[in-house]
């Protein structure tokens, strides 16, 4: 029980770092300082998964998002030179204000679903088995997670692969400077 | 635990929908579009966590590779964009106005 309270004040402190670097990257004007920010969220994520016990998935958000695709933004922000075009946004017109109330509808509207909703008795039928002490014995999350990869979902495995060659090919065509 | 991560989706994915909606610079819109795919990897963690799957997580491993796929190929296309109107914000990019 007492691990479980660890677990619990980590997941929130770590809760209010990633909300804190997403108020950064919303209001920052440098784009690096934007970047900064998503980085800050994506490494906090990686940070809760780890500590509930989703120890492949942490790993892959570390490498993925917060290696390969901050690398791709950082080096976009640095190709466009963007300083030059600094965002000039009024923070009090009435457009952001109108679309701040949206989004704040959406969410209160979602956390009161969630908040509602959370514990009923429909949701604790539908539970599976692997609960924490089955994924240790079965090998660890990573076993377990690649045992039902490559058995139960290996054609969408498959398809996947395929997808993000496709896109690689795609994104150099793209990029590519036509040739006269 | 279980509430707190769904209610940190639910603010990470209203703060990536009012990134994309209020920001000009493309490359901003770009990471709220990054942010609000991770709001949702979060949930499904949380929920796959809560319910004792493993299905959640095969899933969040899909959508990681398809994110990585959609913003190499929205960064080819900025740079596109930027090759067209030597700037990278929508401002700029207006030839479709009437």
């Amino acid at each position: 029980m007492d691990n479980l309270d660890f677990i619990n004040s980590v997941v929130t402190v770590f809760g209010i770092f990633a909300a804190i670097c997403g108020l950064v990257l919303l209001f920052a004007k440098e784009p690096l300082s934007c970047a900064l920010g998503l980085l800050g969220v994506l490494i906090f994520t990686a940070g809760i998964y780890a500590i509930i016990g989703e120890h492949f998935i942490a790993t892959i958000q570390l490498v993925v998002y917060a290696g390969a695709i901050m690398v791709l933004f950082i080096f976009s922000i640095m190709l466009f030179n963007v300083k030059h075009d600094r965002e000039s946004f009024n923070w009090k017109s009435p457009l952001f204000l109108f679309t701040s109330v949206v989004t704040a509808a959406v969410f209160v509207l979602l956390g009161r679903t969630i908040l509602q909703y959370f514990d009923t008795p429909v949701i604790e039928s539908q539970k599976g088995i692997f609960t924490r002490e089955m994924v240790t014995d079965l090998g660890g999350n990573s076993q377990v997670l690649a045992h039902s990869l490559f058995t139960q979902h290996f054609v969408s495995f498959e398809a996947i692969s395929l997808a993000l060659l496709i896109a690689l090919v795609g994104a150099v065509v793209l990029a590519k400077r036509k040739l006269n | 635990m279980e509430t707190t991560i769904q209610m940190l989706a639910a603010f990470l994915f209203a703060l990536g929908l009012l990134t994309v909606i209020v920001r000009r610079n493309t490359i901003i819109i770009l990471m709220g579009i990054e942010m609000m795919l991770n709001a949702a990897n979060l949930s499904l963690v949380g929920f796959s966590h809560y319910l004792a799957q493993i299905n959640g997580q095969v899933q969040v491993f899909f959508i990681i590779t398809i994110a990585a796929a959609e913003s190499a190929i929205g960064l080819s296309i900025l740079v596109n964009l930027y090759r067209n109107f030597t700037s990278i914000k929508t401002d700029n990019a207006v030839t479709l106005k009437g």
